[in-house]
């Protein structure tokens, strides 16, 4: 039974603190957003899903199958808020109905080649064998596929693809998958743990015992003991704060709290800048609109990919573009001036019905946020921090293990890797719902070999403890740097010295910078006292996960001296297959960062040069 | 100014009075109404319900008639206003659309294609374009009288087909009450809407907010509420006790149709606006 | 620009309204005012927002008593609207407020899984093969798939206002519609079925849904598709059916309202019957005559053709 003590009160009061804990709870719940057998802590899960996006939720569908199982996702939002919904362009898959000469074998060297050879290719072989399988998975569960002809979804090339193969809807395809894997989970009554923010991974010396988390809406501390977890909480692209396409919710929490119980962080310093964000406030526009058509011009109005990409010009690869746009401008032939420097994307030679038909919302978001009706004027877009090619690693892709017995991870904050040094357009989709199929599959079997529960509810709870006195601690500061100082000087110190052209002096101020930040950050203020949903708290989490990765993005940056995909050296611009053919993996034991190495699997495609 | 006039059925039957106050004041204001001939319902959005293509077909050819009579078309009902208004605006985007319309028009041996000549306007908007049209012509301002104005929701929304003004934030009722010299007077229910629609439906609802849109007019002070949709007026009016039963309220106000508030200013009385026939608070009303 | 914010908060059991002023910039959306506020001025001050590019559907609230997407809307335009610099900022209507701008989305989704929100494929598709759909069949339900949920939809619902347990949030309204006009799916009746159940004809039709969509699928105009389907695909036989089937069949008949009629021709005889104290006061005045016989329509054969043409291009 839970009773209401005000937090200062059983701060005070010692003994009064000892029962509460005991009887785990102590402030009045709120609704319906946890089961009520997870507030009275009286369920182990087989399956635990942190993260609800396209890889968790497909994950939950797929264990559900299990008859006999508990599942259950957990969100720090409710469901359909996810980074997934943002994706724009569509779902890489080989099923010919589009372009028949399409094979799976196009489909793997075009991920290969496009990941600058750094993926692992029979991981890629795997995940192009299940991609077009996929789709036709995906519109029996109801995705709103755009239509051919011959009533077959229609697929379209997306940038560094050699054959037509996304399928799409309109220019909102993670949207629609977002909400068909809802809809699903809905008519499945998936379980949803939601408003949870992670707070850690409990697994003392490799040992997994479940998380524990913080119900937002009573403020109430949660310990849930599982057999097994998949982190499915995506990409941590707010280390550039400002400067990304991301979400506000994009910070990388399931990648620290993993990396806290000893999983690598594999390739953090495969970041994928993606060219075309508003000027104004970093705002995707899909790839599509270069697929569609659009030119990119300078300020002397000049197609300037002819001199990086001649053969593919604007769909050539993300970060073959970006560079390009970023060398326009550091050269002075971008427009603005500094920070809002940008170059144009012309679309104004396109009719304007495929402009509302095919990108209404790439004609919507110039017209909010720029001001610009793309039919009449280019749009001024420049480089955002898109998508995390880096992620956990996972050791085994058929399952999506990590090293960490119990502990899978699928979606982007995995790192299988798939997408190596640079992602292609539309394959993220795919991943997160091949990989989140894989996992959902992979946990359910494991828990099935794995019928008692392993963990130590005893490290759950002495974790919760621990967090209790944290919250209070630190919303109770009144005095020291606030959280959102700390934010935006990490992001500045990422951005100029951590993003799309990096240098060994620069990432070394970069990493001494953070190493302040963090230390500030031990003395930070959150700003609110109170127990009740409190957002400030929530920030203040994500940050402190932010900073972790950006530690650990500008340890891979600096381990990295070569230029590949995504990772461009100033002093080392060329690729160097000789040396750094392999992964970086970075490891974090308490305090201190170790990097390894990790060889790339090569099947068929040994490294060419990377033309486009 | 001539239009071709689309009075509605309420106005023949339940809401006579608002036909016949309408056809004084739109003398007396030098407005020519010429009734659309053989018009019929517009549908009140419900025959929408049951067949859109038969509905929208329908209103093609009441608004063909006007169009062949080379005017354009004024309504008084706001459900009128937007049926007839969302139908040219689906005909007049969609050309495909419009020529299977034109088809069926053609085989039902209709003589008139719908062409989209007409604009179709409601009274109150063509007062707030024209306000000149009441210079020399008010004989009794009516000075310190409150007036809570009731828009009614299908002559505010939605945005994109009703566009006279912001419908979040409309002022062509108190600005007209301005000009007529009564006080206009602003109440949390304004832009409510008054459920006659669901009244079949969802009785208990409608009656209880008829009674919150009443009590909020007489709480901010109002003495007479006024509206330009007669399907808002027989709700508030003809259940207005059912209202008070609904929300314990003791507020009892006249409701009048904007053109009978127009008349009084315009030196009418009771008896030429016809207010004998008023269900609630007919005693209150005095001209 | 200085705008000054009214913004009411709730925490724990305590409701309040604070003023917050905020320098503006040109192109400055609500929710950057929401974060300037956050970071600068007020860490308290909370909100839920994730994409900031108007997709996920976080981040609706009420201003001025009308839904916004805050990261939508341009503060400048709110003040343009108003003719104001002081905005009154609330949280999304017709929602339980857990705290400040933040409700609780939870028991919606109990209530969308009503209809049963999920297409369920003709027996002729299969997993392994997908399903086959034309174009067009693919632009009649394409524009519902484009709802975020964001709640927008609901905030100034009237009927949702007065009673939203016999209802459903127009949202729901707008997947049942995606689900019965795709069609992908094997019985568009079940799902018909469940939202009349769930009280389809109940809608006000007061537009403020269609209004409020920052998204333009017009959730009136899906419960109306909604409408036209239960009645062509399962005789629907409700009340709210009755009374849309009567008035189009006055005007099949007559051309016009036969308004004596209506009460009989919606409920049937015995509640119509209910209504006479009612009915008796109208009477009385004037308002309503038992005895009046509506003229048909001089056209009226014109008319019938018309609707009997329209009614076969549907089949």
């Amino acid at each position: 039974m839970s009773k209401e003590i005000s937090r200062r009160t059983f701060i005070k009061g010692g003994v009064a603190v000892g029962a509460a804990l005991a009887a785990g709870t102590y402030f009045k719940w709120e609704g319906k957003n946890i089961p009520l057998d997870v507030r009275e802590g009286n369920v182990t899960y087989d399956v635990l899903i942190i993260g609800s996006g396209g890889a968790g939720m497909r994950a939950a569908l797929e264990a559900s199958k299990e008859k006999g199982l508990r599942v259950a996702v957990m969100t720090k939002m409710v469901p359909t808020r996810s980074a997934s919904t943002m994706a724009q362009g569509g779902m890489n898959g080989c099923t010919g109905v589009t372009d028949a000469e399409d094979t799976i074998e196009s489909h793997v060297f075009d991920t290969v080649k496009g990941a600058d050879y750094l993926c692992d290719q029979d991981a890629v072989e795997y995940f192009a064998e299940m991609a077009g399988k996929t789709i036709y998975e995906m519109d029996y569960m109801g995705y709103p596929y755009n239509r051919q002809e011959d009533g077959s979804f229609h697929q379209r090339k997306m940038g560094g693809s050699s054959h037509a193969r996304a399928a799409y809807y309109e220019d909102s395809s993670g949207h629609a998958m977002v909400h068909a894997l809802f809809e699903q989970c809905l008519a499945n009554n998936v379980e949803f743990i939601s408003e949870c923010q992670l707070l850690e991974i409990v697994a003392k010396e490799g040992k997994f015992s479940g998380v524990v988390a913080i119900d937002m809406r009573s403020g109430n501390l949660i310990s849930i003991p599982a057999k097994s977890i998949i982190v499915a909480t995506g990409g941590y692209g707010r280390a550039y704060w400002i400067r990304t396409t991301n979400p506000y919710s994009s910070t990388g929490d399931g990648i620290a709290a993993a990396m806290r119980i000893g999983i690598p962080f594999k390739d953090p310093e495969m970041v994928q800048f993606h060219p075309t964000g508003l000027a104004s406030n970093g705002v995707l526009l899909s790839e599509s609109s270069r697929s569609e058509g659009a030119y990119l011009l300078n300020k002397n109005n000049e197609r300037f990919m002819q001199r990086y990409a001649p053969k593919q010009m604007e769909l050539a690869t993300r970060d073959i573009v970006a560079r390009a746009i970023e060398t326009e401008i550091n050269e002075g032939r971008g427009i603005g001036e500094g920070l809002h420097a940008a170059v144009y994307l012309d679309f104004r030679h396109i009719p304007k019905k495929i402009l509302l038909e095919r990108l209404g919302q790439v004609y919507d978001l110039s017209k909010r946020f720029e001001g610009v009706d793309i039919a009449k004027q280019p749009v001024p877009i420049r480089c955002s921090c898109h998508y995390s090619m880096g992620g956990l690693e996972v050791s085994d892709y058929k399952t999506t293990a990590t090293r960490i017995p119990g502990v899978f991870a699928a979606g982007e904050c995995s790192c299988i890797s798939i997408h190596g040094a640079n992602r292609l357009g539309a394959n993220s989709l795919s991943e997160v719902l091949v990989f989140g199929r894989t996992a959902g599959i992979g946990a359910a079997d494991y828990a099935k070999k794995n019928p008692s529960y392993q963990g130590n509810k005893d490290d759950l709870a002495e974790s919760r403890t621990k967090w209790l006195e944290k919250f209070a601690e630190t919303t109770q500061r009144t005095s020291g740097p606030s959280v959102t100082e700390i934010r935006d000087k990490m992001a500045e110190t990422m951005w100029y010295k951590a993003g799309v052209y990096r240098d060994e002096k620069q990432l070394q101020e970069a990493a001494g910078e953070i190493d302040k930040l963090m230390a500030q950050y031990q003395n930070c203020v959150v700003g609110d006292a109170s127990h009740t949903y409190n957002t400030a708290f929530m920030n203040y989490i994500e940050v402190g996960n932010l900073l972790e990765i950006s530690k650990a993005i500008i340890i891979g940056a600096t381990a990295r001296k070569e230029s590949r995909g995504g990772h461009s050296r100033k002093d080392y611009p060329k690729r160097d297959d000789k040396n750094f053919l392999k992964h970086t993996l970075v490891f974090k034991d308490g305090n201190t960062y170790k990097t390894e190495y990790q060889d790339v699997v090569i099947t068929k495609y040994p490294p060419q040069e990377r033309k486009y | 100014m001539k239009y071709a006039f689309f009075p509605g059925c309420v106005l023949k039957g339940a809401a006579a009075e608002a036909y016949t106050s309408m056809m004084k004041v739109s003398e007396v204001l030098g407005i020519e109404l010429v009734e659309i001939p053989n018009w019929t319902c517009c549908g009140a959005s419900h025959a929408q319900g049951v067949d859109d293509l038969a509905a929208l077909t329908v209103n093609a050819r009441n608004i063909s008639i006007a169009e062949h009579m080379g005017l354009p078309i004024m309504t008084v009902c706001n459900t009128c206003t937007l049926q007839l208004r969302q139908a040219k605006a689906r005909l007049d985007e969609d050309a495909a659309l419009r020529g299977k319309v034109n088809e069926i028009l053609k085989k039902a041996g209709h003589p008139y294609e719908y062409q989209g000549t007409s604009e179709i306007t409601h009274f109150l908007w063509i007062l707030d374009d024209h306000p000149e049209v009441f210079n020399g012509k008010i004989k009794q301002k009516l000075t310190g009288l409150k007036v809570a104005s009731f828009y009614g929701c299908h002559l505010l929304r939605p945005p994109k087909v009703m566009n006279h003004e912001d419908g979040r934030n409309p002022r062509s009722m108190e600005k007209l009450l301005q000009i007529l010299g009564a006080e206009p007077v602003d109440f949390s229910y304004r832009l409510k809407c008054c459920g006659f629609h669901a009244f079949f439906t969802a009785e208990h609802d409608v009656l209880k907010v008829t009674g919150e849109i009443v009590d909020a007019a007489a709480e901010a002070g109002a003495k007479i509420i006024v509206t330009p949709c007669p399907l808002c007026q027989m709700q508030l009016d003809m259940y207005e006790e059912e209202g008070r039963k609904a929300t314990l309220s003791q507020a009892e106000l006249p409701v009048l149709h904007l053109q009978q508030l127009i008349g009084f200013a315009l030196g009418f009385t009771n008896k030429d606006m016809g207010i004998e026939r008023h269900v609630s608070g007919q005693y209150k009303v005095n001209f | 620009m200085m705008i000054t914010l009214q913004i009411h908060r709730f925490v724990d059991d305590k409701k309040w309204i604070q003023e917050y002023k905020l320098e503006t910039q040109k192109g400055m959306t609500i929710l950057e005012g929401f974060n300037e506020i956050k970071a600068k001025q007020d860490a308290t001050l909370s909100f839920t927002s994730s994409c900031r590019s108007s997709i996920c559907g976080a981040c609706a609230v009420r201003v001025n008593g009308n839904a916004e997407l805050a990261c939508e809307i341009l503060l400048e335009d709110l003040v343009k609207r108003y003719k104001t610099d002081t905005l009154t900022v609330q949280p999304l209507g017709n929602f339980r407020v857990i705290r400040d701008l933040i409700v609780d989305w939870i028991p919606k989704y109990e209530k969308m899984k009503k209809i049963d929100p999920v297409v369920r494929p003709k027996a002729e598709f299969t997993p392994a093969k997908g399903c086959k759909q034309s174009i067009e069949d693919f632009a009649k339900y394409k524009k519902y798939a484009g709802c975020i949920l964001c709640g927008s939809c609901v905030s100034e619902c009237n009927k949702s206002a007065l009673d939203e347990k016999d209802f459903l949030d127009p949202f729901i309204f707008v997947k049942a519609a995606k689900i019965t006009e795709d069609s992908r799916d094997r019985s568009p009746e079940d799902h018909l079925r469940a939202v009349v159940q769930a009280g389809l004809w109940k809608c006000f039709n007061c537009q403020e849904c269609t209004a409020k969509c920052p998204k333009d699928l017009d959730p009136a105009g899906a419960i109306e598709k909604l409408k036209a389907a239960s009645i062509a695909l399962t005789g629907d036989g409700s009340v709210g059916a009755n009374h849309a089937k009567a008035i189009y069949n006055d005007i099949y008949t007559k051309g016009m309202l036969d308004e004596s009629k209506l009460a009989v021709q919606s409920e049937g005889m015995l509640s119509a019957a209910m209504r006479v104290p009612v009915a008796y006061r109208l009477m009385k005045t004037g308002k309503l005559n038992m005895f009046e016989k509506i003229p048909e329509n001089k056209d009226i054969h014109e008319i019938r053709q018309i609707i009997d043409i329209a009614e076969k291009e549907n089949k």
